[in-house]
């Protein structure tokens, strides 16, 4: 007999005596007022960045971000019109720039995919991140059950990298970017 | 790990003796994290957020069998390499194949309890691989050759000077660095491993069973970085850890933030699902070891069985006055406080923990701090007697339990005993572990409920 069969016989030997639980339905999601206002709130008190922008104030933004900046690091997703500075790879980039799969409001997160890349938005110090306005669900809930099919990996970023481990001081960009900033695009793309 | 559960009472006293400033450190933080719990709870309809995790995870644990067949074959359908491990030894070989195979000369590490359990570092070292703890706080405790002292924050018995001493010592920062020259100084040797290691690896916090989801929470992007960088990736998973549907994270995820940091959600959440598609960054392979360790005798334990739907949130530590004296430490296991104090006799068998069900005050905050509703208190006393019962429990011990169980059983005695206790210090002739570390200070702080109404409210429990 190998592990397998050992462990999946000792657990059913375990629960032949005892009575199964019910699973709870999910709970209905609460009508949500205006996703994007949360959104950009729960952002701001995560540490994060966020803007309701059209694309040529998103444009704006990012000639911002990039001032004096050699390159940037890019997702695979990410528009040609938004990538105003020459591509450098993501360990040597100061910018890394994501085009998100989805957003939530109710945590103030965006869902990063695989398909996208990885590096964009884990090496870069600071990290700007897109998100079409349309994809920003109200509650994890809904996003979750909207969720066909998954990437190899999907990635919820809810603010910058941070961490209290040294003397239980709040250090930002620990290891992941120090700056997050979320430009939730108008319209549709 | 090396267990040394039974001198916990000789080594918490040894501990406040010679580290007075442990306690200092450990009481501070944790009283950060209880506060930021509270809050957190304040926000939602806690106790139903609390009950419905407690019955998925109860729904989890009575149909075992089927979700981790269920798991293992949605992982395989996404590429993903599943083994069994019944014990270190059997984790160790699958781990030990990997390296061979793959000729890992580093591997970045993503905190887990798991494999502190199953001695992962030792092996690897003695496999001539060199590992990094990418968590900050794990790193630091990497560099002292300390265990761990608390499940979410290794390291919060250390004062920012003894961190500034350490680095002091190892790279020559100055004696009066800020945390962030600190931090900043972690960040560039761990980078550079990041960038260079062949295997990363991780435990979980959760594996959804219905889509084969690895699932994994953190705040300082650690884990993304070990689960997205090196080419292999191994992830070792407690198979209590597994959740039947993908929605179920809406409630689990902002639970257990809520429960371990008062958070709403961490800040990052990884949803692996398996390796790098076809020109894709991430690992080419990814594997995940299905640990038993002592899981499936405590399924089979009538009452223990319960501990089983731990989060390993923390939020127990945080809220017990008896580990806050000391941090995790003399617990002597990779888990302390009130979860370790029920956790590790069914892990490691009672004989080798027996005095880790004493090291509390039955106060009932660790109840009421859980997210998953594991009745701790309860458990507590289902181990003590059994150690009387088997002779395990010191003299002392036997007489004081008799006591207690007297008290219990009269409920007009119990609830005039409870309710003198909570306007007096806690009975020290019942905790005589207690009495070392209590002398020359104040004393503990009884909790606000009587235990006989929590006793009652867990009881209900129980019926339904
Ligand atoms: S017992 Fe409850 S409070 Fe303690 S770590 Fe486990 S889930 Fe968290």
């Amino acid at each position: 007999m190998d592990a397998r069969t050992r462990i999946l016989s000792r657990i059913g030997h375990a629960l032949k005596e005892r009575p199964k639980a019910l699973l709870p339905e999910h709970p209905h999601a609460p009508p949500s007022a205006n996703p994007l206002d949360l959104f950009l709130k729960r952002l701001a008190e995560n540490g994060a960045e966020g803007h309701l922008l059209g694309e040529e104030r998103a444009r704006k933004l990012l000639g911002e971000l990039s001032q004096g900046l050699p390159g940037a690091a890019y997702g695979r997703g990410v528009p040609a019109s938004f990538r105003l500075l020459p591509e450098l790879p993501p360990e040597e980039a100061p910018l890394g720039v994501s085009w998100a799969l989805f957003a939530v409001a109710e945590t103030g997160t965006v869902a990063l995919s695989s398909e996208d890349g990885r590096r964009a938005q884990l090496l870069p110090p600071v990290h700007l991140v897109l998100v079409e306005e349309g994809r920003v669900y109200p509650s994890l809930l809904e996003a979750l059950l909207d969720l066909k099919a998954l990437p190899s990996a999907l990635g919820l970023h809810s603010g910058p990298s941070k961490s209290a481990d040294i003397g239980q001081v709040m250090v930002k960009g620990v290891h992941g970017p120090g700056r997050l900033v979320v430009a939730v695009l108008q319209g549709s793309w | 790990m090396q267990a040394k559960a039974k001198l916990y009472p000789k080594e918490a006293a040894k501990l406040l003796r010679e580290k007075p400033g442990v306690r200092e450190a450990v009481t501070g933080a944790t009283l950060h994290f209880e506060e930021g719990r509270k809050k957190a709870y304040g926000e939602i309809d806690a106790e139903a957020f609390r009950e419905r995790a407690k019955r998925v995870k109860d729904h989890l644990l009575t149909h075992l069998d089927h979700y981790l067949e269920l798991a293992e074959k949605r992982l395989r359908e996404n590429g993903v390499q599943v083994h069994w491990a019944e014990d270190p030894l059997d984790a160790h070989r699958i781990l030990r194949e990997v390296v061979a195979r793959h000729g890992v000369k580093r591997a970045v590490k993503a905190k887990s309890m798991l494999t502190e359990e199953l001695g992962v570092n030792p092996l690897l070292q003695s496999l001539g691989v060199e590992v990094l703890e990418t968590d900050l706080g794990e790193y630091l405790i990497q560099l002292l050759g300390e265990p761990p002292s608390h499940i979410v924050g290794p390291a919060i018995h250390l004062a920012l000077s003894d961190i500034q001493r350490l680095f002091h010592q190892r790279f020559g920062t100055p004696l009066n660095a800020s945390p962030e020259a600190l931090a900043a100084v972690a960040r560039k040797v761990l980078r550079d491993a990041f960038l260079t290691a062949e295997l990363g690896i991780s435990g979980a916090n959760f594996l959804v069973a219905e889509t084969g989801t690895l699932v994994l929470m953190e705040n300082e992007g650690n884990i993304r970085l070990s689960t997205s960088l090196p080419k292999v990736h191994v992830a070792f998973v407690g198979i209590e850890k597994l959740l039947p549907r993908l929605a179920d994270l809406a409630l689990f995820l902002p639970l257990t933030a809520r429960a371990a940091t008062g958070q709403r959600l961490s800040t990052y959440v990884s949803l692996i699902q398996g390796p790098a598609k076809e020109g894709e960054e991430g690992p080419e392979e990814v594997h995940v070891v299905l640990v038993d360790h002592g899981r499936t005798t405590l399924l089979h334990d009538p009452e223990a069985w319960e501990v089983l739907r731990c989060l390993r949130c923390g939020a127990c530590l945080n809220a017990c006055p008896v580990y806050r004296q000391t941090g995790g430490h003399p617990y002597g296991y990779v888990y302390s406080g009130p979860i370790g104090a029920v956790l590790d006799p069914g892990l490691l068998g009672l004989e080798e923990a027996y005095p880790l069900p004493y090291a509390s005050t039955l106060c009932g905050a660790c109840y009421e701090a859980c997210p998953v509703k594991i009745p701790i208190p309860k458990l507590l006393l289902t181990w003590r007697k059994r150690a009387v019962e088997r002779g395990l429990a010191p003299i002392w011990e036997r007489g004081a339990i008799q006591a207690l169980a007297k008290v219990m059983e009269s409920p007009t005695l119990y609830r005039l005993f409870s309710k003198a206790l909570r306007g007096l210090p806690l009975p020290q002739h019942l905790l005589p572990l207690l009495r070392a570390w209590t002398e020359g200070r104040g004393p503990l702080k009884p909790s606000p409920r009587p235990f006989h109404e929590l006793w009652k409210e867990l009881e209900a429990e129980d019926g339904r």
